[in-house]
């Protein structure tokens, strides 16, 4: 929108600068013309003037010439024909003077003839007449005749001159007339076309004073972004610069020398200087990166080293993309940043995971090898134990048997603890396949493993049809018999124990259990029994390693079981959770996450 | 080459398990002998001799100094003279990896060591009153290793 005022506006200065322009080739056209008119007519009026001098030379002339010529008829005395013998010579110059001056008017041109008929016809009757008065014949009829014609001459004569005196004047009236209207109106046009120029002049004037405040309201926006850019590139950790492809010319921001360890501005912008700072293990491969932005105009970030002049070495990150100014320059446009920290921090981190990892790794080998080496001494003990029953059994006495019970019970009771750990650290293996299995037949499995004391203590066991899920199946199965044989170590005696497994499929939105889950759909498996139950406020220590609620005597858990049912569960990424009532029996919630 | 007795090997390097194990057969009132050795070499140094007498069934423990069962395993059974043998394997663990790998390589049955005396000689009894012709046919993972 603004740009296209600008636009406007330029189009706008050049029309009134083309019309100033046609305004003043048109007031000098129409000044040439009326001062080539003024020329004219003060020509016209000088020549008129000219005419008429010269009409009065010929009639003065042959004025003189007959006042001469009378003296000499009265005196006989030749000196006063002088004039006269002159006068021929100088009317015919005036004739020829005056055919030069009016030859373009036809009507004075008649005249002249018939002014130059009538001088010539003076001239010739003086040259009778003289004939007369050389005789001495001056009192003659003839001569008088002749006399009294001349006489009529010269009247013809000056009545001629008068009719072409009047002439001429009349015509230079009718020109100074004409010329009058045309030097009249000269100046209210010469006013009204200076009048438009100015009028157009302000309206320029005003516009591009109006453009210039414009302008200058966006400098200063110009100048406030550039500040604002300046502090963000400075608290943000970074610079950028235009490469002018064209040129080959390079701008850097002030905080991108920065970014380099320099001060701003303090060395040419170049690509072979920056390229100095860049690692030395890094130059190719940042080179090859900006030649294929330059092509490509637009490139994934590139990443690389530089080294600073005090030798610290820092992370920059460059993005880059082609960009064509109005006139067609291609220019490519960067953004470099420091990213010395983050890397940093991820290198810190990937170090702590490593550890982790390792000691993770560690401990789990630990454990399984402990608790494998631990099977072999056990199982001797119990051998021997079992060869001392057998064998010498009768040679003990009374408390002999009860020590040999005892240390029978107590080894029953380390292969328990045994076995369990070993589970529990096979458990932690993470890298076990998951597979489409059926819930139900790994129930059934489950039921199976525990199908010694399920008869024993003659349980009822209801189950929903299960659905098929992907899990790692020995894990599963395990996690069921696991959660089954803790309902039924835990029933109360003289009460046939009744477990029943219940199962629906859930939203994680509308289950309060699950507010945190990633998934959004979990397969809700329930096992409810009747058994002793547990204090509420046990719930979750429950499933801790080695934790257990009652004494060995009453109930024979190690305090393993439900641990590995929690890290079953985690492996899956699902949730378990215990509700528990003392006396009324334990809920046991499975989620596992669909698919 | 007989056929009033049958010949038991035991490559075991723990002396309390041979005892166990010779006791158990004593007890057993089963025509058998028992050969035993200390580690995975001498097994195989007697089983290479060509005057020796071979076993009607080889008792395999896995983790043995010297030559472990395993290796001894995969050398019995790329031989064409000893191939034949029947071997259990006897070890005190079960894990899924002895197994699998025992499996592949040939070996007949799996036992897993039991902590009880009355146990090991159900177990042996069983053990060398196996048809290996018959159970071989039917040999697959499932049945491979001993469950009583």
């Amino acid at each position: 929108m603004k740009k296209k005022y600008l636009v406007q506006s330029t189009s706008f200065l050049r029309v009134i600068l083309l019309l100033s322009l046609f305004v003043i080739l048109v007031i000098g056209g129409f000044t040439y013309r009326h001062i080539s008119n003024l020329t004219d007519s003060t020509e016209v009026v000088i020549k008129t003037y000219k005419v008429n001098v010269e009409l009065e030379q010929i009639v003065s002339y042959l004025r003189d010439a007959e006042s001469g010529y009378r003296n000499y008829i009265t005196t006989k005395d030749t000196f006063y024909l002088k004039p006269y013998l002159n006068t021929y010579k100088k009317v015919n110059n005036s004739f020829l003077r005056l055919k030069g001056l009016i030859e373009v008017n036809s009507e004075q041109q008649e005249n002249l003839k018939v002014l130059k008929i009538l001088t010539d016809s003076l001239f010739s009757n003086f040259s009778k007449t003289n004939v007369f008065v050389k005789n001495d014949e001056t009192n003659t009829e003839a001569f008088k005749t002749l006399y009294f014609k001349e006489k009529i001459i010269i009247d013809s004569i000056r009545r001629q001159s008068t009719v072409m005196f009047e002439l001429e004047n009349k015509l230079l009236n009718i020109r100074q007339k004409e010329n009058q209207s045309d030097l009249q109106f000269t100046p209210l046009f010469f006013y009204s076309v200076l009048l438009a120029t100015l009028i157009l002049i302000i309206i320029a004037y005003n516009k591009i004073s109006n453009d210039l405040k414009n302008i200058k309201a966006k400098n200063d926006q110009l100048l406030i972004f550039k500040e604002s850019t300046n502090q963000s590139e400075i608290i943000g950790n970074h610079g950028n610069w235009i490469w002018h492809i064209d040129s080959n010319k390079f701008a850097y921001s002030d905080n991108l020398y920065r970014l380099l360890g320099e001060e701003p501005q303090s060395f040419e912008a170049t690509f072979d200087n920056f390229l100095k700072f860049v690692h030395p293990e890094d130059v190719d491969k940042f080179a090859e990166d900006l030649d294929k932005m330059i092509d490509v105009e637009e490139l994934p970030v590139t990443n690389y080293r530089i080294i600073q002049k005090n030798g610290s070495i820092k992370y920059l990150k460059t993005y880059a993309k082609a960009f064509y100014s109005v006139d067609g320059q291609k220019r490519l446009i960067g953004n470099t940043s420091d990213i010395t920290d983050e890397i940093e921090s991820i290198l810190t981190l990937e170090e702590h995971n490593l550890e982790l990892e390792r000691n993770n790794k560690e401990l789990s080998a630990f454990n399984y090898a402990a608790s494998h080496d631990l099977q072999e001494p056990l199982r001797k003990i119990q051998t021997f134990i079992s060869r001392l029953e057998e064998k010498e059994v009768d040679k003990f006495s009374e408390s002999g048997h009860q020590y040999l019970e005892r240390i029978k019970s107590a080894a029953v009771r380390m292969r328990l603890l045994i076995d369990d750990l070993l589970q529990f650290s096979r458990t932690n293996k993470p890298d076990k396949e998951f597979v489409s299995a059926d819930l139900n037949d790994l129930f059934e499995n489950a039921k199976q493993d525990v199908a010694e004391i399920i008869s024993e203590k003659k349980a009822k066991i209801t189950s929903d049809n299960l659905p098929k899920a992907t899990v790692i199946e020995f894990q599963i199965q395990q996690l069921f018999s696991n959660l089954l044989s803790n309902s039924l170590k835990y029933s109360k005696e003289e009460t046939v124990p009744i477990i029943k497994i219940n199962y629906t499929k859930v939203k994680a939105n509308d289950t309060p259990d699950l507010l945190k889950a990633s998934k959004s759909v979990y397969h809700k498996i329930t096992f409810t029994d009747n058994g002793i139950g547990f204090d509420q406020k046990y719930a979750e220590k429950i499933f801790e390693l080695f934790n257990r609620l009652h004494n060995k005597k009453e109930y024979s858990g190690t305090g393993v079981g439900l641990s590995i049912c929690k890290k079953i569960v985690d492996n899956h990424k699902g949730y378990i959770f215990a509700k528990g009532k003392i006396n009324v029996g334990s809920v046991f919630t499975v989620y596992l996450p669909v698919n | 080459m007989h056929t009033d007795y049958i010949h038991i090997i035991l490559a075991d390097d723990d002396e309390d398990d041979i005892l166990f194990f010779t006791d158990a057969f004593d007890e057993l009132k089963i025509n058998t002998r028992v050969n035993t050795f200390n580690n995975g070499e001498e097994l195989m140094n007697y089983l290479n001799d060509d005057e020796s007498l071979m076993p009607d069934v080889l008792f395999l423990d896995l983790n043995m100094p010297k030559k472990t069962g395993i290796e001894c395993l995969r050398e019995i059974k790329t031989s064409d003279k000893m191939s034949g043998i029947a071997i259990a394997i006897y070890s005190t663990s079960a894990s899924e990896e002895d197994i699998e790998k025992t499996f592949v390589l040939g070996a007949n049955i799996y036992i897993k060591k039991p902590n009880d005396f009355k146990k090991l000689k159900k177990v042996l009894s069983e053990v060398v009153s196996i048809n290996w012709q018959y159970h071989t046919n039917a040999l697959n993972k499932d049945n491979f290793l001993l469950r009583l």
